[in-house]
């Protein structure tokens, strides 16, 4: 299961981040670490990028940038 | 934490200057902080080799003399975006003596990620616990003085959009510069493991001087065990091994194969650690406001059309509002202002090119810079209201994907929507794309949004030849330049940025209600800002063209001037677009200026009036101030009336002028209406005008991006216009 695929309102935990390189270190300055719990808020309008809740605050990334998150789904 | 005034003495006596950077996470409300310290004291400029603003300050404090430099928002020290690494640079590189870290109060976790990174630095904090009163309305206690012994660091509450807290933070500043030994920051524990590397690596560092005087050795210890990549390429280094090899080794024998992830950990980890102790939330279980609006703003189906009103209103709101006063400073420079010019050259009997270079040239020139101002001055305001609310980042949440299909980001969508009022304000507002290759993509687009200053030329060859149909003929032109710009993002993602992928990794910030003393300050920065450096280059060009216009001086016919010499060279290359006369190629020529002097430049050519004899009795200097006093009021009422007339449908006026009829005559002779359309189109797509090349060359910090636009765009121009020509002739639509 990735971040790319979680419906609004779900939650997961993050099991790996497959991204590498500079897309990775982002997402770990901006909170986005293994064991983190992630919730997805919304999709914008037009089916990309999804806004996610991480430590706290919102972060929005395109799917092609989540789709390399894996979570495991929290019920 | 009380509400103090401020008392700022101006600059005294010579003694130690105490050098603070200002550091702190986007959307923490630094810029709002600086500007309620400094307010118009801050001087702006340049970071060296980058067009970054920089924003500086000296001033008097407690008899001390403080300089505060302003750093660009960042959420960490391994930089991302060039504007992060301007901060990051400073901070390793210009040893200031302190660091005030703005801290997001009610988003401490994040914002207390950087704050563990500035302590690796050695250098002593004070951290401005910023956005305060907000914390207190969710029901946020924090504990600072727990924060301080933490961090070893002086930590002061602050709501710097109500100017609280400031006098205490810079009595802390100066506590701190005084004695900064006793203020050293706290070395943070990450960690035995990690700890015991980084001792072995810092050991290795300090071996070598060159390394040890450049970069504080616990944070460059810490960099190259995680291998930043920009330690590494400043270190010409392949990888992290020459100095961290064995520690690094031991390290993932440990921890796995992750080093960098575990760093973030431990960062991280202190920041949540410390959050958990000093934080303490009183449940209150309610929505956030910020939550109920983005449900209606980013909502499945109204999330589109309200961006676009939004974005309609802020088009309106920038052009509408601005446009009386543009009127209004193009009037009374072009009109009382010239006139009592040329009348005081002629009292001193100057001769006749000099009055023409004074009036033409010179004044013409300043006027030229001047109608910019209102333009810049609002779209700046509406930009920095867009980002300072929150707004922008949904703006560019709900555009992604479409911006995406063409290599654009999100935040493209609006220097694009600018550019249909003027390119000039749009290639300024590029600014607000951190990623330079997105940043550079936008503005090439930029030129081809059919701007305001190309509506006249329409109007005209509209009027002459597709009167019956003159909105859809003019619609069709503004569609051809959009369908362009598809194209040509396209083209530009695949060959001149192909392999870069920008990402879109950007934080939602709660929305706020801006500080409008904050937002005009930065307002008026970026007017006079503009005002200076472009108006130097604009200034000039408007001479040089006087020059091209008028000289051999004294030419009656304007085909011996230079200019017109130059149409004729040109002429024979617009041939097969079926305008190929010198008087088209030279009007295209001073259309370099501004597109719609094409007009004005046809109109002398083909219907050259009498040298006018100058009026006996003009009217006199008072009448001339009053009038320009009473058309300032009617300039501020019409832009007040315009605010609501926006609600209003845009009016399009193709009515017929007395004046511009022998104009059209003779259009009507030169041109069929295939070769008008041709040259419509090219009027659109070729060279952007000179105050768009100047805003290019301002805003990237060299000529390179303007180079290309002006290679395409005129490139463009003549293949689209041969095929609209050629293919019409083909078609039988008459040549």
């Amino acid at each position: 299961m990735n971040l790319a695929k979680l419906r609004p309102g779900e939650t997961g935990k993050i099991t790996k981040i497959g991204a590498v390189g500079p897309l990775k270190r982002r997402l770990m300055d901006m909170g986005v670490l293994v064991g983190e719990e992630v919730r997805v808020e919304k999709v914008a309008p037009l089916g990309d990028p999804i806004e996610i809740t991480v430590k706290n605050y919102k972060l929005s990334l395109r799917k092609s940038e989540a789709e390399g998150i894996a979570v495991e789904v929290r019920p | 934490m009380k509400g103090l005034a401020l008392k700022i003495s101006p600059a005294a006596e010579t003694q130690k200057i105490i050098t603070v950077a200002v550091a702190g996470n986007p959307n923490a409300g630094k810029s709002t902080l600086i500007n309620a310290i400094a307010g118009t004291r801050l001087q702006v400029g340049n970071w060296p080799g980058v067009t970054v603003e920089k924003k500086e300050a000296v001033f008097d404090f407690g008899g001390r003399k403080i300089k505060l430099v302003d750093l660009p928002g960042t959420y960490s020290l391994s930089p991302y975006t060039e504007e992060e690494r301007i901060a990051r640079d400073y901070l390793i590189h210009e040893n200031p003596d302190l660091i005030i870290n703005v801290i997001d109060a009610t988003n401490l976790e994040r914002n207390l990620y950087l704050t563990m990174q500035l302590l690796e630095l050695g250098i002593p904090v004070v951290a401005a616990l910023n956005i305060y009163d907000e914390a207190e309305n969710k029901g946020y206690r924090i504990n600072t003085q727990a924060i301080e012994k933490f961090l070893g660091a002086r930590v002061v509450p602050t709501v710097a959009t109500k100017k609280r807290g400031l006098e205490e933070l810079l009595a802390a500043v100066v506590a701190v510069g005084d004695n900064p030994q006793a203020h050293q920051p706290r070395a943070l524990h990450y960690g035995e493991d990690i700890e015991a590397a980084a001792q072995e690596v810092e050991q290795e560092i300090k071996k070598l001087p060159a390394l040890a005087d450049r970069y504080p050795s616990r944070w460059l210890a810490l960099k190259l065990m995680e291998g930043d990549r920009q330690v590494l390429q400043e270190l010409h280094l392949g990888g992290n091994e020459a100095f961290s090899g064995k520690a690094v080794r031991h390290l993932r024998q440990a921890h796995g194969e992750d080093v960098e992830a575990l760093m973030a950990d431990a960062r991280y980890g202190q920041a949540a650690g410390l959050t958990q102790e000093i934080l303490k939330k009183t449940e209150k279980q309610r929505i956030e406001i910020t939550e109920r609006i983005d449900r209606v703003v980013l909502n499945r189906f109204f999330g589109i059309p309200i961006f676009l009103a939004a974005m309609w209103l802020v088009f309106k709101l920038t052009f509408d509002v601005s446009s009386p006063f543009a009127d209004w400073m193009d009037k009374s420079i072009n009109g009382p202002f010239k006139r009592w010019a040329e009348a005081l050259l002629t009292l001193i009997s100057a001769p006749d090119w000099l009055v023409s270079l004074a009036t033409d040239g010179v004044i013409a020139g300043v006027g030229f810079v001047i109608v910019f101002i209102p333009v810049i001055f609002a779209m700046m305001f509406f930009i920095t209201l867009l980002e300072a609310s929150g707004y922008m980042a949904r703006a560019a949440f709900v555009m992604d994907r479409a911006m995406h299909a063409m290599g654009l980001h999100g935040k493209s969508f609006i220097p694009l929507l600018l550019g249909f009022g003027c390119n000039v304000p749009a290639i300024y507002a590029t600014r607000t794309l951190e990623n330079p290759r997105d940043k550079a993509l936008t503005a090439l687009l930029v030129p081809l949004m059919s701007c305001g200053a190309r509506l006249p030329v329409y109007v005209v060859f509209v009027g002459v030849f597709f009167a019956a149909y003159s909105g859809t003929v003019i619609w069709s032109l503004y569609v051809l330049g959009l369908v362009l710009a598809v194209l040509m993002g396209i083209l530009f993602k695949k060959t001149i940025f192909r392999g870069e992928y920008p990402m879109f990794i950007m934080e939602l910030p709660p929305y706020r209600l801006p500080g409008m003393r904050s937002l005009l300050i930065h307002t008026w920065e970026k007017g006079k800002h503009f005002l200076i450096k472009a108006g130097t280059y604009i200034f000039a060009v408007s001479v040089l063209t006087w020059f091209l216009l008028n000289l051999p001086w004294g030419v009656e016919n304007k085909r011996d001037s230079y200019l017109g010499q130059a149409g004729a060279v040109v002429a024979p290359a617009l041939q097969p677009l079926g305008f190929g006369n010198w008087e088209a190629a030279a009007s295209l020529i001073t259309g370099v200026i501004a597109k719609e002097i094409v007009v004005g430049t046809m109109g002398e050519i083909y219907t050259p009036k009498a040298k006018e004899e100058r009026k006996e009795d003009g009217p006199t200097l008072g009448q001339d101030l009053k009038e320009m006093g009473f058309s300032f009021l009617a300039a501020g009422k019409e832009a007040f009336l315009n605010v609501f007339a926006s609600f209003g449908s845009a009016k399009f006026s193709t009515e017929e002028k007395e004046k511009t009829r022998p104009l059209k005559m003779m259009i009507q002779n030169k041109f069929t209406p295939l070769s008008a359309y041709a040259f419509m189109a090219f009027v659109l797509l070729y060279m952007p005008c000179m105050v768009v090349a100047v805003a290019f060359r301002h805003e990237f910090g060299s000529w390179k991006w303007f180079g290309v636009a002006l290679a395409y765009g005129t490139a463009l121009a003549w293949l689209v216009s041969f095929t609209i020509f050629q293919g019409g002739k083909f078609l039988g639509l008459g040549g």
